[in-house]
């Protein structure tokens, strides 16, 4: 199974959560669930931070950080800052592949590294391995409705389908994007009052 | 210059951000900070996220801005130049404005952190970040409120200096 059979397998129990992904799970997770309600990052390491800024800042509203292992390891300071804030409304899902991906293929170390151990010891109560489709779809649910700060990992094989559509927008433009979906979605000003008001 | 004890400046820094409409702040403490940062913490109008390196408060901390968070992060400058990379590839690369106070360790007059004070206005120019080193006590709120509209208007992180006259330390 790859990254992309799993995020296929919870795209329609995600509803209208806010989605932030890095390298090549965003192209996959958009191709199963488009919408505005996405965003790409490009720090290698920090979607799950950028995810637990706007899981605090909407505490009633669903986020999940689509993580590799790459990135997961490299931002291990983060993960304690992350576990003393529990945001309840924020769902951590780490694809592990072995490998940097989108950097090449050489291998990570988390073949001799245990995420959830990690995760658990910065202080994630809620943190399991899965193995399954069938368990990955059941414990992103189970997630979703306790409502408390999850890390759901698990080992892919890596690759992704070769006919997947690139993303067709640029990276402000998502950002903008997302971010007025956000005003529309959650009722409130966020980039407003716009320039024109200023002069 | 108006002399100021500790407690009083980290007080009025925190009233000089609330002023400047910041509402959400990531930091990691230095010694000379310390009453900005208990001030900070003892807000209740302020999120305040303490953090364990400053790189993930810039994410944090863009996170937050996404959603509507007027966002600063208090750090030392040994902590700014750990987020160069978070700095250059999330705020500058998404256009993501943030306040950054920054404790300038190695200023003028400062020993044992020379090396990290030479670099550390070098370092913001040649990232394109508006710098202010504030050393006035009286000159707090105009500083803070006036790099959080530059900012806010040019969507980029911009720095303010915090000196050790201003912090009101030794």
């Amino acid at each position: 199974m790859q990254r992309y059979d799993y995020l296929k397998a919870i795209a329609a129990d995600a509803q209208d959560a806010l989605a932030v992904s890095t390298g090549w799970g965003s192209r996959e997770w958009w191709a199963v669930r488009p919408g505005d309600g996405n965003l790409k990052t490009r720090t290698l390491g920090l979607v799950s931070s950028i995810a637990a800024g706007l899981a605090i800042a909407l505490p009633e509203r669903k986020v999940i950080a689509i993580d590799g292992d790459g990135a997961f390891l490299m931002n291990l300071c983060g993960l304690p800052t992350i576990a003393q804030q529990s945001p309840g409304n924020l769902i951590h899902l780490l694809f592990d592949n072995e490998i940097y991906e989108a950097s090449g293929g050489t291998a990570t170390a988390s073949r001799s590294t245990d995420s959830v151990v990690i995760a658990k010891g910065a202080g994630y109560k809620q943190a399991r391995w899965v193995t399954s489709l069938e368990e990955f779809r059941a414990e992103f649910r189970a997630a979703w409705q306790r409502n408390e700060l999850s890390l759901i990992a698990v080992k892919v094989e890596p690759g992704q389908p070769k006919d997947l559509p690139p993303l067709k927008l640029d990276e402000i433009e998502n950002k903008y994007r997302f971010m007025r979906y956000l005003e529309a979605t959650e009722h409130k000003g966020i980039l407003n009052p716009g320039f024109d008001s200023k002069l | 210059m108006t002399a100021i004890d500790p407690i009083a400046a980290g007080a009025a820094i925190v009233a000089g951000l609330k002023k400047a409409g910041i509402d959400f702040v990531a930091t990691l403490p230095d010694e000379k900070m310390l009453e900005v940062i208990r001030a900070v913490e003892a807000d209740r109008q302020l999120k305040h996220v303490p953090l364990c390196r400053e790189e993930e408060g810039i994410g944090i901390c863009a996170g937050a801005y996404l959603a509507g968070k007027k966002t600063a992060i208090i750090m030392q400058n040994a902590g700014f130049l750990n987020s160069c990379n978070a700095l250059t590839t999330t705020s500058l690369q998404l256009q993501i404005p943030i306040l950054m106070l920054i404790y300038y360790a190695g200023d003028i007059g400062d020993r044992g952190f020379t090396t990290l004070g030479a670099v550390t206005e070098p370092v913001l120019q040649a990232m394109g970040f508006r710098s202010y080193v504030l050393r006035r006590p009286e000159e707090i709120d105009e500083t803070l409120a006036g790099a959080q509209i530059l900012a806010d208007d040019s969507k980029k992180p911009v720095a303010v200096l915090l000196t050790k006259s201003v912090l009101g330390v030794k």
